[in-house]
C-alpha cells in the first residue's frame, strides 16, 4: 500500500474540503474527496414561503451568491408560471456579469496564483520600474520584519513554480491590484444588485431595482476599468503562464479526469433566450479532434447517496431527492451526494462550457498542445471572462434602448403570489459550473427543495458502481515526487475553483479516525 | 432621585418596564464594565507585543465566505494594505498560502503565543459536532480553544453572532454569544458583515487599543444605534400608507416597501445612511426591503421575507396604527 497524504483543511477555496490521496512510486494511485461541513439548507426551506428561497439560497455561497439567488428565482419562475420581462432578464444578466468578472479574477490571483509562484523571487528583481520596486520593497520589508503571513508558510516551490524575478514580481503586483479590481467589480454589481455579497434585487418574476440612465452610465464606466484590467493584465497573465512556464503541466494534461463535460447553459443574448453566451450540452468521453456535443436533458440527472451521509436510497432525480442526514452510515465518507448524468460522472465549469461552445480560442490552445486539465481550466476561465464582459456592453445598450420605450417592465407582477401547488426547475451556469435548483410547492409553501451544485458534480464521492467523482479521478496519476509538498494535488483541486459550502456534505467521524493520517 | 431612577424615569415614560431596564443594565455592565476593561488591557498588550502588527486568527465554521468577501471589498484603505501592512493574518483558510498540516501549524504556533485578535465567521452546529469539522476536529472545540488566549474576539456576520440562517435548520447553528457564554466579544451582525463595520472596528483597535462602545447585545453603538426605519428615505411614504405594489411602475418606485416584507422598523443598523459597497446602493434602495439581518432572531424570526403576511409584519403595522412608530416630522422630539 502506498503512502497516504491528507490535506485538511484544503485552503484557498470556498468552504471546508478534505483531500486524501494514496501515493505510490511518486504518483497518486487513489483519491478521496470529502466535504466537512453541512448546514441543511434544503431541509430548512421546507414549509417556508417559496419567495424566501432566492434570498436564503444566496447564503449557500458568499462567493457566488448571485447564481444561487438567480437559479432559485428561475426555479420559482417555472413553478409560479412567471414570465420574466426582457428588462428583468437584462438586469439579472448585468448583475450576473459583474459576478463572473469578479469571481474569475479572484480565483486566478487570490486563490490559485500562489501555487505557481516562488513569491520570494521578487527579492532578486533588478529592474527599475517604480511600481515593481515598490512591490519588492513591500515584500522584502515583510521578510525583514520576520512576518510574511499570510504568504507563508507555504509548500516548498517545485520545478513548475515560476522563479524568474521579472515574471514573479509583475504577478505579485497583479495579485495586489486584483484585490481592488474585484472589489470594484462587486461594487459594479451592486448598482443593480443592491449590494454585495448577496444581492437583494433578484426575485421570482424578475427584478426589484428600477433602473435609470445614471445607473447604466455608472455601470458602463466601471466596466471600462474592468475591461482594461481583463484585456491588459488578466488574460495576458493566464496565456503567458499557460503557454510559457506552465506549458509542461498543460502538455501532460495534469488533472484531466473523466473527460465528460456538462453545461446547462446561461446568459441570454436575445429576448427569446435562443442565443446564449454559454450554450447547454453534454460531451461524453471527449475526443479533442472531433468534439461531439449532445443535447442537455435534465431527466438524465440522478443523485446517488451510496457513500454519503444520508438515508440510503437508490439514485433519485432531484425532484424526488430527500436530504435527511444520517451521520452513522458505515460506508459514507462525504456528505456530497454523487450526481450522475446518464449514470456517468461529469465535469462542470469553464472548461466544460468552452468545450461545449467549441470556443475557437480554447480549441486553438488545445491544438497547440494544451490538454484538457488544470491549466486548460484556468485558460477557459479567462476566455469566458472576456465573453461575459463583451456581453455586458451589449446588455447595457439593450437596457438603455428598452428602458426608454413605453411599457418597459422589469417584473411579472401577475405571478408574484405563490401557487397553491406546483413544481419547477431552474438551470444556470455558476462561475464554477452547472447549477440546478428544484422546488415543489404545496399549500403555497415549499414542500421539497433540492440543489445540485457545481461542486457536487466535481467533488462527488464514488457512486453505486464505485466510479470515482471528477476531483478524485483527476488526481489519479498526478506526480507527487515529494509527499511533504503535494503541490500538484492542490493545483489540480484549485483549478476547479471548489465551492464546498455549496456542496453540503460532512465527514464521517468513524471513517475519519480510520483515515486520519498526517503527512509524514 | 437615586442613581438608578435618573436613568429609569425617562425610559419608563417610553413604556419600558422596570424588569426590562434591569435586564438591560446587567447586560450593559457585563459588556461595557468589567469586560471592556479586560479587553482593553489585553489589546494594549497585544499591540506592544513583539510583532509590530497584531496577529489575527480568522476561523470559518458554518459559513459561506460572504464575510470574507465583504472584508476583501475594502478600498479605502484597500484590503491589500490591511492584510500586508496593518495586520498579521496568521490563519485564514480562504487567503493563506498554506494548506493542510502547514496551515494547522501556523494556527497552533499563534495559539501558543496568545494575544491575537480572533475573528470568527459562520455558526457552530449545536445539534451535532459532526456537522462542522475542520482538520478532523469539531469546529466547536477549535473556537473554544482559540477564544481562551485571544486578546479580543470579533464575531462577524449573522451566523457567527447569533446563529443566522443555520440556526433555523437541522444543524441548529449557534452564534458565539451562545457558544462562549460569559466571554466578551464584539458582534458585527448583518448578513454578511458590512465591510465598513469590520474595517472600522479593526482601525478603531489599531488607533486606540480599545473596543468601541457596544450596545446591550455586543454591537458597536456607532453602527447599530439607530433603526433602519429612522433614517429610511422611504419613511414619509410609510407615514402616508403609500406602499409599493408594482415594481414596474416608476411613480411607485420610491414608495415604502412594507408590503414587500420590509422589516426596517425592527432592525438596528446604519445601512440607510452608510449604504453598502462604498455607498453605491443598499437593500431598500434597490427596491427589496430590509430583511432584518442585523437582528439576533434573523432568519427564523423574519420569515416570510417578501410579504407582510407574517406575524412580524403584522406587529409592525399594529404598532404603526397605535402610534408607537413616530412619524418622520416628529422624530427626535421625544413624541411617541
Amino acid at each position: 500500500m502506498g503512502k497516504r497524504i491528507v490535506i485538511d483543511p484544503m485552503t484557498r477555496i470556498e468552504g471546508h474540503l478534505k483531500i486524501e490521496v494514496e501515493v505510490e512510486n511518486g504518483k497518486v494511485k487513489d483519491a478521496w474527496s470529502s466535504g466537512t461541513m453541512a448546514r441543511g439548507f434544503e431541509a430548512l426551506l421546507r414549509g417556508k414561503d417559496p419567495r424566501d428561497a432566492p434570498y436564503v439560497t444566496s447564503r449557500i455561497c458568499g462567493v457566488c451568491y448571485s447564481v444561487h439567488q438567480l437559479t432559485s428565482a428561475r426555479a420559482l419562475d417555472d413553478a409560479f408560471g412567471a414570465k420574466v420581462p426582457w428588462g428583468g432578464t437584462l438586469l439579472r444578466n448585468l448583475a450576473m456579469g459583474a459576478q463572473y468578472i469578479y469571481d474569475h479574477v479572484l480565483h486566478f490571483y487570490q486563490l490559485s496564483a500562489l501555487d505557481y509562484l516562488d513569491i520570494m523571487a521578487v527579492a532578486k528583481y533588478k529592474g527599475r520600474d517604480k511600481d515593481l520596486l515598490a512591490v519588492k520593497d513591500k515584500i522584502v520589508g515583510l521578510v525583514k520584519a520576520k512576518d510574511t503571513f499570510p504568504l507563508t508558510p507555504r509548500y516548498k516551490p517545485d520545478a513548475f513554480c515560476v522563479k524568474d524575478p521579472d515574471i514573479v514580481i509583475s504577478a505579485v503586483k497583479h495579485y495586489i491590484d486584483a484585490l481592488s479590481m474585484h472589489a470594484k467589480a462587486r461594487n459594479m454589481g451592486a448598482i443593480f444588485g443592491g449590494r454585495t455579497p448577496h444581492y437583494q434585487s433578484i426575485v421570482v418574476g424578475g427584478f426589484t431595482q428600477y433602473p435609470d440612465i445614471n445607473m447604466v452610465a455608472r455601470f458602463r464606466t466601471m466596466l471600462d476599468e474592468q475591461a482594461k484590467f481583463i484585456n491588459e493584465v488578466y488574460i495576458p497573465d493566464v496565456l503567458a503562464f499557460g503557454t510559457g512556464p506552465l506549458f509542461p503541466l498543460a502538455k501532460i494534461g495534469l488533472g484531466g479526469g473523466h473527460y465528460n463535460y456538462l453545461a446547462y447553459g446561461a446568459l441570454e443574448k436575445d429576448p427569446a433566450g435562443k442565443d446564449l453566451v454559454f450554450p447547454a450540452g453534454a460531451i461524453m468521453g471527449l475526443d479533442p479532434k472531433a468534439i461531439r456535443v449532445q443535447r442537455f436533458d435534465q431527466k438524465k440527472i440522478t443523485e446517488s447517496v451510496k457513500y454519503a451521509w444520508y438515508n440510503q436510497d437508490k439514485p433519485q432525480h432531484p425532484y424526488n431527492g430527500k436530504q435527511e442526514f444520517d451521520l452513522d452510515q458505515r460506508d459514507a465518507y462525504s456528505f456530497v451526494k454523487a450526481p450522475r448524468y446518464n449514470g456517468k460522472p461529469m465535469e462542470v465549469g469553464p472548461l466544460a462550457r468552452m468545450l461545449i461552445a467549441k470556443n475557437p480560442t480554447l480549441i486553438g490552445l488545445v491544438k497547440q498542445g494544451v490538454k484538457p486539465g488544470a491549466v486548460a481550466r484556468h485558460a477557459a476561465r479567462a476566455i469566458e471572462t472576456k465573453l461575459v464582459m463583451d456581453a455586458c456592453y451589449k446588455w447595457c445598450d439593450d437596457l438603455l434602448s428598452a428602458m426608454t420605450k413605453p411599457g418597459f417592465k422589469i417584473h411579472d407582477t401577475a405571478h408574484w403570489d405563490p401557487p397553491q401547488k406546483g413544481m419547477g426547475a431552474g438551470f444556470y451556469e455558476a462561475p464554477r459550473g452547472a447549477l440546478g435548483h428544484w422546488v415543489k410547492i404545496k399549500n403555497k409553501k415549499i414542500d421539497n427543495y433540492q440543489c445540485v451544485v457545481p461542486s457536487t458534480w466535481n467533488a462527488s464521492p464514488r457512486d453505486e458502481q464505485n466510479v470515482r467523482g471528477q476531483y478524485e479521478e483527476s488526481l489519479i496519476g498526478v506526480p507527487v515526487p515529494d509527499p511533504d509538498n503535494p503541490l500538484n494535488v492542490v493545483r489540480v483541486i484549485r483549478s476547479f475553483d471548489p465551492c464546498l459550502a455549496c456542496a453540503i456534505h460532512l465527514i464521517h467521524p468513524k471513517t475519519n479516525e480510520i483515515r486520519k493520517f498526517t503527512v509524514q | 432621585m437615586d442613581k438608578e431612577n435618573v436613568f429609569y424615569e425617562p425610559l419608563k415614560a417610553k413604556g419600558i418596564s422596570r424588569r426590562e431596564f434591569l435586564k438591560y443594565c446587567g447586560a450593559t455592565a457585563a459588556v461595557l464594565g468589567l469586560s471592556e476593561l479586560t479587553f482593553t488591557t489585553k489589546i494594549a498588550q497585544a499591540l506592544e507585543s513583539a510583532s509590530k502588527k497584531p496577529p489575527v486568527i480568522w476561523l470559518e465554521g458554518q459559513d459561506c465566505a460572504g464575510c470574507t468577501i465583504s472584508f476583501a471589498g475594502a478600498l479605502n484603505p484597500p484590503t491589500a494594505s490591511l492584510v500586508l501592512d496593518k495586520l498579521s493574518i496568521r490563519y485564514h483558510e480562504t487567503i493563506m498560502a498554506a494548506s493542510g498540516h502547514l496551515a494547522e501549524s501556523a494556527y497552533h504556533n499563534t495559539l501558543r503565543q496568545g494575544g491575537y485578535v480572533l475573528i470568527v465567521e459562520g455558526s457552530i452546529p449545536s445539534a451535532d459536532d459532526r456537522f462542522c469539522m475542520v482538520g478532523g476536529r469539531p469546529f466547536r472545540e477549535i473556537v473554544e480553544e482559540a477564544a481562551e488566549k485571544a486578546a479580543a474576539i470579533i464575531a462577524v456576520g449573522a451566523c457567527a453572532t447569533y446563529g443566522g440562517i443555520p440556526a433555523a435548520g437541522p444543524t441548529k447553528g449557534m452564534g458565539l454569544s451562545k457558544a462562549l457564554p460569559g466571554k466578551a466579544m464584539i458582534n458585527l451582525s448583518t448578513c454578511p458583515v458590512h465591510t465598513d463595520h469590520l474595517v472600522g472596528t479593526i482601525l478603531y483597535f489599531l488607533a486606540t487599543g480599545k473596543v468601541p462602545p457596544l450596545d446591550e447585545i455586543g454591537r458597536p453603538k456607532a453602527y447599530f444605534g439607530q433603526s433602519i426605519h429612522d433614517n429610511c428615505r422611504r419613511r414619509s411614504y410609510f407615514d402616508e400608507d403609500m406602499f409599493l405594489k408594482d415594481w414596474n411602475d416608476p411613480t411607485q418606485k420610491d414608495w415604502c416597501l412594507y408590503e414587500k416584507g420590509c422589516k426596517g422598523p425592527d432592525t438596528y443598523s446604519d445601512c440607510s445612511i452608510r449604504r453598502w459597497n462604498d455607498g453605491i446602493n443598499f437593500c431598500i434602495d434597490c427596491g427589496a426591503g430590509c430583511q432584518g439581518c442585523a437582528q439576533p432572531d434573523f432568519y427564523g424570526g423574519m420569515t416570510p421575507l417578501y410579504t407582510a403576511e407574517g406575524e412580524r409584519s403584522r406587529k409592525i403595522l399594529a404598532r404603526k396604527k397605535a402610534g408607537l412608530i413616530p412619524k418622520k416630522e416628529n422624530s427626535g422630539k421625544g413624541v411617541v
